[in-house]
């Protein structure tokens, strides 16, 4: 769980500037993820939770400009030269997308696209490469005969599960997971995040999940952060993270998500909207919307501190010793 | 047209504004839509919930009249829709006065070029050619009743948010005063502190105005939220069907219980759900 065997991923202060954007994109991302563990990075359309998976690779937005490190297995990929990018985007770290379809291309056969990689990286002859493919391809439950096919001829949660085999062709040390599930049916769902649960066992991937859905997080990582604006809002374990969530943002959005055990009628919705990225922010950047602002808070940026007897969780809020039993009201119950 | 909350037109038979009976559709050698009967009381909501191929959006196209079917009858205020469609102007404007839709993406359901109070003033010419002095103050009435004002009254859809415009859609569908509002995914593509916003905004239009609505969505805490009664498909046909909170606390059958389990929960186990669907 939180006590790492080796740091896979370690991302420090991390800060994204677009051109244009009045504030940076990304303020001092810190996050870790560990040899075998499971980290979810939960955040609303905006917060940032894409770009910081995707930073990973140095998939960056045209005229980004970027300050802080990101170590996967100890070497910064912002500091990689070419070569190195290349090795890392092969064999290193993959990266699992929403749309599979999106990720693939439809004129050509699944097994081209298993292997192109590491044909063209990693200087595998094509037989090997093909065995390789056929193997993963049976980890993640699908037959040899998927090689020969189409995009076209799959259906999303088999597309998916090619999607998962080839980032593991490269046999890497990190997944990361861009809202993987998100096009799929509930019960394809539970499928393939039961296969990346296992696959992450066998092969002691750490796996980087980006969701926007709460319970998902809650119920497969062991560890979550929560993004609000370009900030880290909340991070601690899982499950003590949603049974007395400590940052209000946290607290309205496990109170804004419709869930089985609420009864019909009015939600606690979030006033407003988040902040755009003309907006400079002094501050908290959830203060604008949050039930419980007081002057300090359109002040002050808060600093991220560790909980009071759970030095495991960190959290940016200036009253959230305060609001502790008021906030634990939303808890995620079963 | 003054009044503000009217229902549209009165129903003729009694409490049900929508009853649907027996619709068959096939695509090819498919069948997508196989037996499927429910009805929508007056002021009620009625969830169909299912996954993709379960059928629910066609039968939903099939409702407003996006898509005709082999076999059954669409009956909307006493009135029967499943016939041939007249092919004049006025009987096409009378059936869309009937029911409405708001689709998932509002992005691909409004003109980008024409702005929001555009938009709303031209549903209303269309229907409404004979009021046109009152359309101004009806376009602010439906503005305010989707908690939009007039800077956004100005707007293009792209200068709005995802949520901003999903009100618009929801405005423009209410212009025309509608009996039955279906709504396909209409608050999937939100998140979800914009999705809460939606959806207190659709119960608070539903209290007020006593409009019904048909809710197609694959999200069970959703119809749990906003419906009364719930239609589970699967594969072309309702395999449950009852008021939504029996339905959801209570499961009769194995594939509504698959799909509650497959929400994800603390303690949640992904390989039970899918060795369930596998046996299933």
């Amino acid at each position: 769980m939180t006590t790492p065997a080796e740091t896979t991923l370690d991302m420090r202060g991390l800060r994204l500037h677009l051109p244009g954007a009045a504030r940076p994109v990304l303020a001092g991302i810190d996050l870790t993820v560990a040899e075998r563990e499971t980290v979810a990075l939960v955040g609303e359309s905006g917060s940032g939770k894409s770009l910081t998976s995707r930073s990973v690779l140095r998939l960056l937005p045209p005229g980004a400009t970027t300050e802080g490190v990101i170590a996967v297995q100890g070497e910064d990929v912002l500091a990689m030269n070419a070569k190195r990018l290349r090795h890392l985007r092969t064999h290193t770290a993959a990266m699992i997308f929403q749309d599979p379809r999106a990720a693939i291309n439809p004129l050509r056969r699944v097994g081209d696209f298993l292997t192109e990689s590491l044909r063209l990286n990693a200087d595998l002859s094509d037989d090997t490469a093909a065995e390789r493919a056929a193997r993963m391809l049976d980890a993640v439950g699908l037959g040899e005969r998927v090689l020969g096919q189409y995009p076209g001829q799959l259906s999303g949660g088999m597309l998916q599960r090619v999607m998962i085999a080839s980032a593991l062709m490269g046999d890497p040390a990190l997944i990361l997971a861009d809202e993987p599930t998100t096009a799929l049916d509930v019960t394809t769902q539970a499928e393939v995040v039961g296969l990346l649960d296992d696959l992450r066992e066998r092969f002691g991937t750490g796996l980087l999940f980006v969701t926007h859905d709460l319970g998902l997080a809650a119920a497969i990582s062991d560890r979550v952060y929560v993004m609000y604006a370009g900030r880290i809002a909340e991070t601690g374990p899982a499950q003590a993270m949603f049974e007395r969530p400590r940052h209000p943002y946290t607290a309205a959005l496990l109170r804004s998500t419709p869930r089985l055990a609420t009864p019909q009628g009015r939600l606690a919705a979030i006033k407003g909207q988040p902040p755009s990225l003309r907006e400079e922010l002094t501050g908290c950047p959830f203060a604008a919307r949050c039930a419980f602002t007081t002057p300090v808070c359109t002040e002050e940026l808060p600093p991220h501190v560790p909980v009071r007897s759970e030095p495991t969780r960190l959290v940016a809020c200036h009253h959230s010793d305060e609001l502790a039993d008021q906030l634990a009201e939303s808890a995620l119950h079963d | 047209m003054t009044d503000t909350t009217g229902a549209g037109p009165e129903p003729a038979g009694g409490g049900t504004v929508l009853e649907v009976t027996g619709l068959h559709r096939a695509f090819g050698s498919v069948q997508a839509v196989h037996d499927v009967s429910f009805s929508l009381a007056r002021g009620g909501s009625l969830g169909i919930v299912g996954e993709s191929g379960s059928g629910k959006t066609t039968t939903a196209r099939i409702v407003v009249g996006l898509e005709r079917a082999d076999a059954g009858r669409v009956m909307v205020c006493g009135r029967d829709r499943s016939g041939q469609p007249g092919r004049g102007r006025t009987q096409r404007l009378e059936r869309a006065r009937e029911v409405q839709m708001v689709f998932q993406d509002p992005f691909l359901s409004l003109d980008p070029r024409v702005s929001v109070g555009n938009v709303l003033r031209e549903a209303l010419r269309l229907h409404f050619p004979e009021t046109r002095v009152d359309h101004a103050r009806r376009v602010g009435e439906l503005l305010d009743q989707v908690g939009l004002g007039s800077r956004e009254a100005a707007a293009l859809p792209r200068q709005l948010s995802g949520g901003q415009r999903q009100r618009v859609a929801i405005a423009r569908a209410l212009a025309v005063k509608p009996a039955v509002l279906v709504l396909d995914e209409a608050v999937a593509a939100l998140d979800v502190s914009v999705q809460a916003q939606i959806l207190n905004l659709l119960a608070d239009i539903r209290r007020d105005t006593g409009i019904g609505y048909l809710f197609i969505t694959h999200d069970l805490g959703v119809v749990r939220c906003v419906t009364d009664d719930v239609v589970v498909m699967r594969h072309g046909r309702v395999v449950e069907a009852g008021p939504t909170a029996d339905v959801l606390a209570d499961p009769r059958h194995a594939y509504t219980r698959l799909l509650l389990d497959s929400v994800p929960r603390p303690g949640w186990n992904p390989k039970h759900i899918a060795a369930a669907r596998r046996a299933l």
